[in-house]
C-alpha cells in the first residue's frame, strides 16, 4: 500500500513538473518546434488535392512534388499527373530568403515554358482553400505568439497558441488577422489551426492528421483539410507517397528541364 | 305616419356596422409593409425571372452596389490610398461576397517573354513620372481601363457584390459609415438596386405621411367651401376616411405589400370616394331650402330614392374602368385595381346607407342652399357661352376637336416606353447622377447575362463565346462584354509573343484551354473565378454591360443575343436589364389589355343603361379622345409610358365616363319634354354641366396632391390624370353635344324611363 502511494506521489509530481515546464515554455519556441518537426525543405511526394464546393461537388488534382534546398534557395518542382487534360503541366518555383519567388510554368499545349512574375501575395494554392503559405514553413519572425491555454484535441493534450502578424502589411500578406494553433504537448505536432479574418471572425479551420514519422525524427502529415467556415468550401490534401530528401540534381530543377 | 324606407328603419344597425367596419380596418393596417422592389412583384413564371433564378442557382444571387468616386485625377495618391483602404475594408465585411476595384483586379501582360501578373496598382505613385507611368499601364489594361477607371481618369468605380444578408437601408448605412471612416475629397455616388430600393422605400413612407394629411385638409376645405355646414363637411369626409382605411387595409389582408404604386391608392380614394356622398349632401341642402317644413326623414327618403340610380350607375362605371387594371401583368397595378374597386364600392354603399342613416338621426341644419345661385356664377356663365357655341356651330366644334386631336396624335411619334426604372427618383438625385456617369464613363449600368451550357473547356464553345463578344461589342447600347473567353484570350497575350499563332486567341485544343484555366485558377481567388465559370466547367457566364436608353435598343440587343445563341441548347439569357425590359413590355401589354377591357366594359354598360349600342359607342368617344390625346401629349412632353403612367387610362376611363352619363341623362329628360336637340343640349350643358364640372374639379383637386410627391413619375401622373379628366369633361360637354346635334341619335329621344 505504501509502495502504491509512493508511485502515485511520483507520478503526480512528474505530471506537475511536466506541466510546469510546458507552461514555462515560450509560445514562440513551441511554434518553432512545431514547424521544425515537419520535414518540408527537401522531399519528394505524390499528393492528391480534392477541392469541394459548398454543394459538395468535387474537383481532383494529382501532382508530384519535389523540393530541395540549394544554398539559400529552396527549389520546388510540381507536375500534374491528373486529370488528363492538364497532365504534364509543370511549375518550377525558386523560393529565396530575402526576395520574391521566381516562377516558371510549362504547359504541354504551348510546348514551351514561360517565366511568371506574380506580385500577388497570400494567394490560394491551386485554386483551393489552402494558401501558398499553408504549404510552406512559416516565417517565425513575422508573428507575435501567445500561449492561451491547454486544450485536448482528439484525446491529446495540446498547447493553444495564438499567432498574430506583427504588421498590417503582414496581415494583408498572410490573409488573416490571427491564427490559433493546437500543438501536441508531447511531440509538437499541430492538429488544428483556426484562422480569423480581418474582421476578427473565424474564417477557416485547418485539420492536420495521419502524421507519419520520416527520417531524422521528423514527421509528415498524410491528411490535411481546410474548411472555409464562411463559404462552406473545403479542400483536402492526401499524401499518396512521401520520401524525405530528394535525389534530384540541381539541373533537374531548371526551367529547361520543365519541358522534358 | 310617414312611410319609412329600409335605411331609416335599420339606421342604427347601419351606423354600428359602419363603425365596426372602420375600427376593424385599422387592425390590419398596422401590419402594412412597404416593398419598393418592383422585381419582386413580377410573376414567377416570367421568362427573365425564371432565367435569373436558373443563373442564380449556379452563380449565386448577388446584387451589385456601385460606388463611383469623382475627382480631378483618380491617380493622385490620396484618392488611390482611399480606394485601397476602402477596398480592403469592404473586402473584410461579411455582407459582401466580393469587391471589384483597382486593388482587386489584375494586370496580366507579357513583358520580355515573361508572363507578368500584377495588381493594377502595385505601389502608390510618389512622383508625377510614376503617376504617368501608372496611367499608361492602366490604359493598356482592358480589365481595368474604362471598366474601373474612366477614360479621362476623373472617375473610379468600386463594385460591391452584396450577398443580400441584411436589409437595404442597413447595407447602405454601412457603406456610408465606411466612407466616413475613410474620408477624402472625392465625391462618391452610389447606384445599384439595394440603393434604389432604400431611397424609394424612404420616399414611399414620406409620401404617404405627407400627401394624405395634406389631401385630407384640402378635402375638408373643399367641403366647407361647397356646403358651409358641418354635416356637409364631416359626412363625406368620414366616407373618404373609411374608404381609404378599408382599401389600404386590404393590402396586408390579401398578403400584399405597398409598392410605389400604392401611394396613389389613398389619394385616388380621396379624389373619388367623396363623389357620391357629396351628391347626397347637395340634395339634402337643396330639399331643405326648397321646403322649410320638410322633415329630416322625408329629406332622407326623397334624396335616397332620387339619387340611388344615377349614383349607382356612376359608381359602377368607375369601378369597371378601374377594374381594367387587373388585366395588368404587374401585381401592383392589379392590386390597385382590386383594392380601389372595393374601396369605391364601399364608398358608394356607405354614401347610400351610412350618410342617410346618420342624417336621419340628426336635426335639420340651417338653410345653406341658394336656389338662385345655381343660375349664377362664373362656371355657369362660361358653360352658357360654350353651350350656345356648340349648338350654333356643331360642325366647327367637331373640326376644332379633330384639329386638336390630330395635333396631339402627332406627339405619338415621340411616344416612348421607359426602358428602366431609374426615373423613379428625380433626375437630380445622386442615384441618377451615378447612373449617368456609369453609362457615359464606364460600360453601363444595365447588365445582361448569358449562361452557356456545355464543356466550357471545348475550344469550339469558347471561340463561339469570343466571337459573340466581338459581335455584341459592336452593337449600339453595349458598353463592354466579359466572360471566361475574355480572360483566356487575355492570358494568351501574356503566354505567347505577338508573333506566335496562339497570341490573342483561344487555344486550339481542349488540353490547351484546360491548362490556361488551371493556370488562371492557380493564381486567383477561387470565389472570383467562380463568377465566370461553374465548379465543374459545364456552365460559363457572359456579362454584357449596357448603356442604352431606349427600349428599342434593348430589344435589338436581346434579339441579337438570341440570334447568336440560336441552336445552342441550354443557353440562358438573364440579368436585371432583361427583367426591366420584360417589365416595360408587360407595361405595354397590360396597357393594351386594360384599355380594351375598360372600353368594352364601358360600351357594354352604357349600351345596357341606355338600351342602345349607339349610346355605348358614343359614350366611349370622350374616353377614346382623352386617352389618345394624353398618349400624344406624353410624346410632346417627353413623358414615358411606365408602371405609373400606364395606370392613367383605366382610371380616367372609369372617372370620365360619368360625365357623359350625366349629360345623356339630362338630355333625355329634356328631349322628353319635347324640346329639340340643340335646346336640350344647351340646357344640359348649363345645368348638369355645372354639377359635373364641380365634380371634375374636386377629383382634379384630389389628384393634384400628387404634385407634392417625392417621385417625378407620380408628379407626371398627377399632371396627366388631371389633363385626362379635363379632356373627358370638355369632350363630354362639347364634342358629344356637337355630334349628337348633327346625328340626332334615337336612343336619347325615347320616352322611356330609366
Amino acid at each position: 500500500m505504501k509502495r502504491l502511494t509512493t508511485i502515485t506521489v511520483l507520478l503526480v509530481s512528474c505530471i506537475f513538473c511536466f506541466s510546469f515546464s510546458s507552461i514555462g515554455q515560450d509560445a514562440r519556441e513551441i511554434s518553432k518546434n512545431s514547424a521544425d518537426i515537419i520535414a518540408l525543405s527537401s522531399m519528394e511526394m505524390v499528393t492528391t488535392l480534392k477541392i469541394y464546393d459548398p454543394k459538395g461537388n468535387m474537383r481532383t488534382r494529382k501532382v508530384s512534388i519535389a523540393s530541395k534546398r540549394f544554398g539559400e534557395v529552396t527549389k520546388m518542382i510540381m507536375r500534374f499527373i491528373d486529370p488528363a487534360d492538364v497532365r504534364g503541366t509543370a511549375m518550377l518555383v525558386y523560393d529565396y530568403e530575402g526576395k520574391s519567388d521566381d516562377m516558371w510554368i510549362y504547359m504541354p499545349a504551348l510546348k514551351k515554358s514561360r517565366r511568371i512574375v506574380s506580385n500577388e501575395k497570400g494567394k490560394n494554392f491551386m485554386g483551393s482553400e489552402f494558401t501558398n503559405a499553408d504549404m510552406s514553413k512559416p516565417n517565425l519572425d513575422d508573428f507575435n505568439y501567445k500561449l492561451l491555454s491547454t486544450e485536448t484535441i482528439s484525446g491529446k493534450s495540446c498547447f493553444k497558441i495564438e499567432a498574430t502578424p506583427k504588421t498590417k502589411e503582414l496581415e494583408g500578406d498572410n490573409g488573416f488577422s490571427k491564427k490559433i494553433s493546437y500543438i501536441d504537448k508531447g511531440n509538437y505536432l499541430c492538429y488544428k489551426i483556426e484562422f480569423y479574418d480581418m474582421g476578427g471572425k473565424l474564417s477557416k479551420t485547418q485539420s492536420i492528421s495521419d502524421y507519419k514519422p520520416v527520417s531524422g525524427g521528423k514527421f509528415f502529415y498524410y491528411l490535411m483539410e481546410m474548411k472555409n467556415e464562411q463559404t462552406g468550401r473545403k479542400s483536402v490534401i492526401t499524401t499518396d507517397a512521401f520520401q524525405a530528401g530528394s535525389n534530384l540534381s540541381e539541373s533537374q530543377f531548371s526551367p529547361a528541364n520543365l519541358e522534358k | 305616419m310617414e312611410k319609412k324606407i329600409g335605411i331609416i328603419r335599420y339606421r342604427w344597425i347601419i351606423i354600428i356596422a359602419t363603425v365596426i367596419l372602420a375600427a376593424a380596418s385599422i387592425i390590419p393596417l398596422i401590419s402594412i409593409k412597404v416593398n419598393p422592389d418592383l422585381e419582386s412583384y413580377l410573376p414567377d413564371k416570367m421568362e427573365s425571372k425564371v432565367n435569373n433564378d436558373k443563373i442564380g442557382e449556379i452563380f449565386g444571387t448577388y446584387e451589385p452596389v456601385i460606388l463611383i468616386f469623382e475627382t480631378d485625377d483618380i491617380l493622385n495618391s490620396s484618392t488611390l490610398e482611399r480606394l485601397e483602404k476602402l477596398s480592403n475594408e469592404f473586402g473584410k465585411m461579411s455582407e459582401f461576397a466580393s469587391v471589384i476595384s483597382l486593388y482587386t483586379t489584375r494586370d496580366i501582360r507579357s513583358e520580355d517573354g515573361t508572363m507578368v501578373v500584377d495588381p493594377v496598382v502595385k505601389t502608390l505613385p510618389q512622383t508625377p513620372e510614376e503617376r504617368e507611368a501608372l496611367r499608361e499601364e492602366i490604359k493598356k489594361n482592358d480589365l481595368a481601363y474604362k471598366l474601373l477607371v474612366s477614360e479621362d481618369f476623373k472617375y473610379a468605380l468600386l463594385l460591391l457584390n452584396s450577398n443580400k444578408t441584411i436589409k437595404d437601408k442597413e447595407l447602405i448605412d454601412l457603406i456610408y459609415k465606411k466612407l466616413d471612416e475613410f474620408p477624402g475629397n472625392e465625391k462618391v455616388y452610389l447606384n445599384g438596386q439595394p440603393y434604389l430600393r432604400s431611397e424609394a422605400n424612404d420616399k414611399i413612407s414620406r409620401d404617404i405621411m405627407i400627401l394624405l394629411p395634406i389631401g385630407l385638409i384640402l378635402m375638408l376645405l373643399f367641403f366647407w367651401i361647397s356646403f358651409r355646414e358641418l354635416k356637409g363637411v364631416f359626412l363625406p369626409f368620414t366616407i373618404v376616411l373609411i374608404s381609404i382605411v378599408a382599401s389600404m387595409s386590404l393590402i396586408p389582408l390579401f398578403g400584399w405589400e405597398l409598392s410605389i404604386i400604392g401611394i396613389i391608392i389613398p389619394v385616388m380614394m380621396l379624389a373619388i370616394a367623396n363623389n357620391y356622398g357629396v351628391h347626397f349632401i347637395a340634395r339634402y341642402q337643396e330639399l331643405n331650402a326648397l321646403d322649410p317644413n320638410i322633415t329630416m326623414n322625408e329629406i332622407v327618403t326623397e334624396a335616397s330614392t332620387y339619387l340611388r340610380k344615377p349614383v349607382i350607375l356612376c359608381g359602377l362605371t368607375t369601378i369597371v374602368g378601374v377594374l381594367g387594371l387587373i388585366m395588368s401583368v404587374l401585381l401592383p397595378a392589379t392590386q390597385m385595381g382590386v383594392v380601389s374597386s372595393i374601396g369605391i364600392a364601399l364608398a358608394l354603399i356607405l354614401s347610400l346607407t351610412f350618410i342617410p342613416a346618420i342624417l336621419s338621426v340628426m336635426k335639420k341644419g340651417k338653410v345653406h342652399f341658394d336656389i338662385e345661385g345655381e343660375k349664377r356664377g362664373k362656371i355657369v356663365h362660361i358653360l352658357d357661352h360654350a353651350g350656345r357655341f356648340v349648338t350654333d356651330n356643331p360642325g366647327k366644334m367637331i373640326i376644332l376637336f379633330f384639329a386638336f386631336f390630330a395635333l396631339s396624335l402627332a406627339g405619338l411619334f415621340n411616344f416612348r416606353v421607359a426602358s428602366d426604372f431609374n426615373d423613379i427618383l428625380p433626375q437630380k438625385h445622386p442615384y441618377n447622377k451615378s447612373i449617368n456617369i456609369t453609362n457615359k464613363a464606364f460600360g453601363g449600368s444595365k447588365m445582361i447575362n448569358i449562361m452557356f451550357d456545355g464543356d466550357i473547356k471545348d475550344p469550339a464553345i469558347l471561340t463561339k463565346m469570343s466571337k459573340n463578344e466581338e459581335e455584341l461589342e459592336k452593337m449600339p447600347g453595349v458598353g463592354s462584354v466579359t466572360s471566361i473567353a475574355t480572360i483566356i484570350r487575355k492570358m494568351s497575350t501574356a503566354l505567347n509573343d505577338p508573333s506566335d499563332p496562339g497570341y490573342n486567341r483561344i487555344p486550339q485544343t481542349r488540353e490547351g484551354v484546360a491548362q490556361y484555366i488551371e493556370l488562371y485558377s492557380m493564381n486567383g481567388d477561387p470565389a472570383a473565378f467562380e463568377n465566370l465559370v461553374d465548379f465543374d466547367y459545364t456552365k460559363a457566364i457572359m456579362t454584357i454591360q449596357c448603356n442604352y436608353e431606349k427600349l428599342g435598343e434593348a430589344k435589338l440587343i436581346i434579339d441579337k443575343i438570341k440570334a447568336l445563341t440560336k441552336g445552342d441548347p441550354g443557353t440562358v439569357i438573364g440579368g436585371y436589364a432583361l427583367v426591366e425590359k420584360e417589365m416595360s413590355e408587360s407595361v405595354v401589354t397590360g396597357q393594351y389589355y386594360s384599355l380594351i377591357f375598360a372600353f368594352l366594359a364601358i360600351v357594354i354598360l352604357l349600351s345596357i343603361i341606355f338600351k342602345s349600342f349607339i349610346a355605348g359607342l358614343l359614350g366611349a368617344i370622350p374616353l377614346l379622345y382623352a386617352v389618345f390625346c394624353i398618349f400624344g401629349l406624353m410624346g410632346w412632353l417627353g413623358i414615358e409610358l411606365n408602371i405609373i403612367t400606364a395606370l392613367l387610362s383605366s382610371i380616367s376611363i372609369g372617372l370620365g365616363v360619368d360625365f357623359t352619363i350625366h349629360v345623356f341623362w339630362r338630355v333625355r329628360s329634356e328631349l322628353s319634354l319635347g324640346v329639340g336637340y340643340p335646346a336640350a343640349f344647351q340646357t344640359a350643358i348649363r345645368t348638369t354641366g355645372r354639377g359635373i364640372t364641380i365634380n371634375a374639379l374636386s377629383v382634379m383637386l384630389g389628384f393634384s396632391v400628387l404634385f407634392l410627391s417625392a417621385f417625378p413619375l407620380i408628379k407626371s401622373f398627377a399632371l396627366l390624370i388631371i389633363l385626362s379628366l379635363l379632356f373627358c369633361l370638355v369632350s363630354a360637354l362639347m364634342l358629344i353635344p356637337a355630334i349628337c346635334i348633327i346625328f340626332k341619335p334615337k336612343f336619347l329621344n325615347k320616352n322611356n324611363n330609366l
